[in-house]
């Protein structure tokens, strides 16, 4: 099955829209891992391969924050360029997504985080002209156009972020086919580091919660989890 | 400074409370409050676009209505959220000023004072605590609710931070200045203290869950070692981060050690 043009449009709107909505417009959340990639694997037609991409994403970047001017990497970029990479490996490659397949995308894309800051850098110029624009208005006393330059600052987020979350879909679209070409023993290594930087990604989030006891509360969860799953194993086996 | 406030007199006719339709409207707008945010002046365009539709009503003429726009196009920066109440407060400072009650720099110093102490009071409790609770929790969920995880992410997430935000304009169009001691009664320290332990104890149960699930369906016979060796490099991780170590490079290190046991298994 190969890629088909409008998904990667579709792709690009979203990531698009999202990047407005994780900084300029609203901040509900719908920017942040675990929701961007999910919806970004339902439009691609993969909703596992966004939903543990995702999952993975937001432990990894789950301290990250924007405070005072300092710029914190686009954890945005990294799920939707992610998501819609792995979503149309997995298309283009003929089968559902994989552990392999999403251990391959973020080990690729992971490093969007901080491209993202980058491009978001670049574009504070242009929000600085549009406010020395609002001002000269202003004091001509044209109010109205004036505080209207505020929502011009959208423009370029929406544009740039889409046009790089479709560069991934794309490109992930490319890599597809590719993976049969793979050893077998590689792509068994791949489907066990999935799980891997899953826990990398759960510790580094313990520890970027920032409680005061986090090795313990964390400690405890993980060992009734153990227990449990351990008990479930025995029960089945018995 | 209005026109009315520069000759210290009253306008001729006292301006009526700002109707609710209107305030909502502000509210709309501050939503949108950092969508020209530029290191110069950072939030000062997006305030001015939100506070706009009040001022207009409140300066009926041009000079007052240019002088209450370019007082809020002056350097402003604070939480997104939190803004809500010094936008309340604004409109609180704006509509006395229009009456001839206050002069225009009560409005000026009621932001300064405040947009520092409560971006702090925001950062602490929405980013660092309310944000990555929920989040923990949702991953922690994935295994029982998979993609629905994200649906319950957005409701808790969103059912906390709209009723905070518009809680926080009413108090401060309610109060003006005297929100922040309703404000300290919310005690939102003390219950970011608590979100985190959440953060911190789902963390540590998806940790488990990923490891055991995805290492016994991944590792085949040698699923139980892979599954342990899973826990073991999250447990390692926790602490080589506290030494300053790149998660990235943890990430790296796991997958490597990961496709390493593949190669060789």
């Amino acid at each position: 099955m190969n890629l088909e043009w409008t998904q990667v449009l579709v792709a690009g709107i979203w990531g698009g829209l999202l990047a407005v909505e994780r900084r300029a417009f609203l901040q509900a959340m719908i920017s942040r891992p675990l929701v961007a990639a999910t919806v970004m694997g339902l439009l691609l037609g993969d909703v596992a391969s966004g939903l543990y991409v995702g999952m993975l994403l937001e432990l990894f970047h789950l301290g990250s924050a924007n405070l005072g001017a300092a710029l914190p990497e686009n954890e945005t970029l990294v799920s939707t360029g992610t998501a819609a990479a792995a979503a149309a490996m997995a298309r283009s490659a003929g089968a559902g997504g994989t552990p392999a397949i999403w251990a391959l995308a973020i080990l690729g894309l992971v490093g969007l985080g901080r491209l993202g800051r980058l491009v978001d850098r670049s574009l504070e110029p242009y929000s600085g002209r549009l406010a020395h624009k609002a001002l000269a208005e202003a004091e001509q006393g044209d109010l109205e156009r004036a505080v209207r330059q505020n929502l011009w600052g959208m423009w370029p987020v929406f544009l740039v972020f889409g046009a790089l979350t479709a560069a991934c879909a794309i490109a992930g679209g490319a890599v597809g086919p590719l993976l049969g070409k793979l050893p077998p023993s590689l792509m068994r290594g791949l489907a066990g580091a999935f799980p891997a930087m899953a826990s990398v990604a759960a510790a580094i989030a313990a520890r970027n919660s920032h409680a005061r006891r986090a090795p313990l509360f964390a400690g405890v969860t993980a060992a009734c989890v153990i227990a449990a799953g351990v008990a479930l194993e025995l029960r089945r086996t018995m | 400074m209005s026109a009315g406030a520069d000759k210290g007199a009253a306008p001729p006719t006292p301006p009526a409370p700002l109707p609710r339709l209107l305030l909502f409207r502000v509210f709309l707008r501050s939503l949108f409050l950092q969508a020209s945010w530029n290191p110069q002046g950072m939030q000062n365009l997006g305030l001015a676009y939100a506070v706009y539709p009040a001022l207009r009503r409140l300066y009926p003429d041009p000079e007052g209505q240019a002088s209450a726009v370019r007082r809020h196009l002056a350097f402003f920066n604070t939480h997104p959220y939190v803004a809500a109440a010094i936008v309340g407060g604004v409109l609180f400072h704006e509509e006395r000023i229009a009456r001839g009650e206050e002069r225009p720099e009560a409005v000026v110093a009621f932001k300064a004072a405040l947009m520092g102490p409560l971006a702090a009071l925001g950062d602490g409790f929405f980013w660092l605590s309310l944000r990555p609770a929920v989040g923990a929790l949702a991953a922690a969920l994935v295994p029982v609710i998979f993609a629905w995880a994200a649906v319950v992410y957005l409701v808790l997430y969103n059912l906390v931070h709209l009723t905070l935000r518009a809680w926080l304009f009413a108090l401060g169009y309610r109060l003006g200045d005297r929100l922040v001691e309703r404000l300290a009664q919310a005690n939102l320290p003390g219950r970011g203290a608590r979100l985190r332990a959440v953060a911190a104890a789902s963390a540590g149960a998806s940790a488990a869950y990923l490891a055991m699930h995805f290492g016994s369906q991944q590792g085949g016979a040698w699923g139980p070692a892979l599954a342990a060796g899973c826990l073991g490099m999250g447990a390692v991780s926790y602490f080589l981060v506290g030494r300053k170590l790149s998660g990235y490079a943890l990430l790296y290190l796991s997958a490597g050690l990961a496709v390493l046991a593949g190669a060789l298994l």
